[in-house]
């Protein structure tokens, strides 16, 4: 058990996610920490209310605006998986409202 | 048992009997842009990759569309670390081994450069004298087998721990917490004689997590609303996406309709 705690420590991300494209380094920071926060939460998502699953939602969509001012491939791949993180978290907000 | 056979032949199209040879189970050719920087298409083989990595890892975390040909990868994202440069970008490692780094723009495919060598190590659909790398029986000897042919029974080798697919990629995978199983449950099958399926998210989940299903091949939000049938499945719908092209084929029945009938 330690040794499988200890190897999800080790493979921890740096922040020096190779898609980032060229710019100031806060700005990139800024936007992947945003990034990484919000869909990392894919994995909670059946945890969250209502209210809180809305929130994650608006976070997703101010930061689309700022990943839409990324350079042509970044973008391709940044707003993809941004939008599968939305549509999950769309996707359980239904469910619950639809299974109250 | 017969008479099983028999409705089951006639429920099931004939796309769903029909399972391509071990080694070309789940392959892809890749072929977006490589005619227009004269190279041969890609030939991506499934059984390779996924023996490493999970389907989420590629399909969520790097961002591979599930449809051929529907990421449009081109060599730029690839330097730019993304795509097949995500682990192809010839630092990162596998087991400790190097993973060679993907084709770079205008390395070309003529001559024996170290470039145009590593170009058609993938590049290599319809190329004479390009070998695989990977002998499929060879790679695969130490794999446990499915029920039919040769194709391998990936949730028991991953269950016996024969390989342990990689779930993170430092740089591009989320951080996250270990994902909770939803309980298994039961999709009632349409025919009497049918045994009903009892689903697993737990086995799902290893290898897809949530996003790779839903909303985009699962999309209903209420329990039991969504009604599919097995026409729409061979048809390459809901299950279909996966099973039957790089997940076990739609004859092995009895390993989704396990619930025995009439309980």
């Amino acid at each position: 058990m330690l040794a499988i705690v200890m190897a999800s420590v080790a493979q921890l991300p740096t922040g020096n996610a190779p898609f980032l494209s060229p710019g100031p380094a806060h700005a990139q920071d800024d936007w992947r920490r945003e990034f990484d926060s919000i869909c990392a939460k894919t994995q909670d998502a059946d945890t969250f209310s209502p209210q809180e699953l809305k929130e994650l939602i608006s976070r997703c969509d101010a930061l689309k605006s700022r990943v839409e001012k990324l350079e042509e491939s970044p973008r391709k791949v940044a707003l993809k998986r941004l939008q599968m993180c939305k549509d999950l978290f769309v996707y359980i907000l239904q469910s619950k409202e639809n299974n109250r | 048992m017969m008479l099983i056979f028999f409705f089951l032949a006639l429920a099931v199209p004939a796309s769903a009997w029909f399972v391509p040879e071990p080694q070309d189970y789940g392959a892809v050719i890749i072929r977006n842009f490589s005619g227009r920087a004269g190279l041969q298409p890609v030939r991506f083989d499934h059984w390779l990759h996924r023996s490493f990595y999970t389907c989420r890892l590629c399909h969520v975390d790097v961002g591979f569309a599930m449809e051929e040909n529907g990421t449009k990868i081109t060599a730029d994202a690839n330097s730019k670390g993304l795509y097949c440069g995500a682990c192809h970008d010839g630092a990162r490692t596998y087991n400790g081994k190097k993973i060679f780094s993907s084709c770079s723009k205008g390395a070309g495919a003529a001559g024996e450069s170290e470039g145009a060598k590593r170009c058609n190590r993938c590049h290599s659909v319809g190329k004479a004298g390009e070998e695989q790398k990977y002998d499929y029986d060879a790679f695969t000897a130490r794999l446990p087998k499915q029920k039919f042919g040769k194709l391998i029974d990936w949730e028991k080798a991953e269950s016996e721990r024969l390989i342990q697919p990689v779930d993170f990629l430092e740089g591009i995978s989320f951080q996250r917490r270990a994902l909770k199983a939803e309980k298994d449950f039961f999709i009632i099958s349409k025919s009497t004689w049918m045994p009903d399926i009892i689903f697993s998210h737990k086995k799902h989940i290893i290898w897809n997590g949530c996003e790779v299903c839903h909303p985009d091949i699962f999309p209903s939000v209420k329990q039991g609303a969504l009604r599919y049938n097995m026409l729409e499945i061979s048809a390459g719908q809901y299950c279909g996406v996966c099973h039957n092209r790089v997940a076990f084929p739609l004859n092995d029945c009895d390993r989704c309709h396990r619930n025995p009938v009439g309980r």
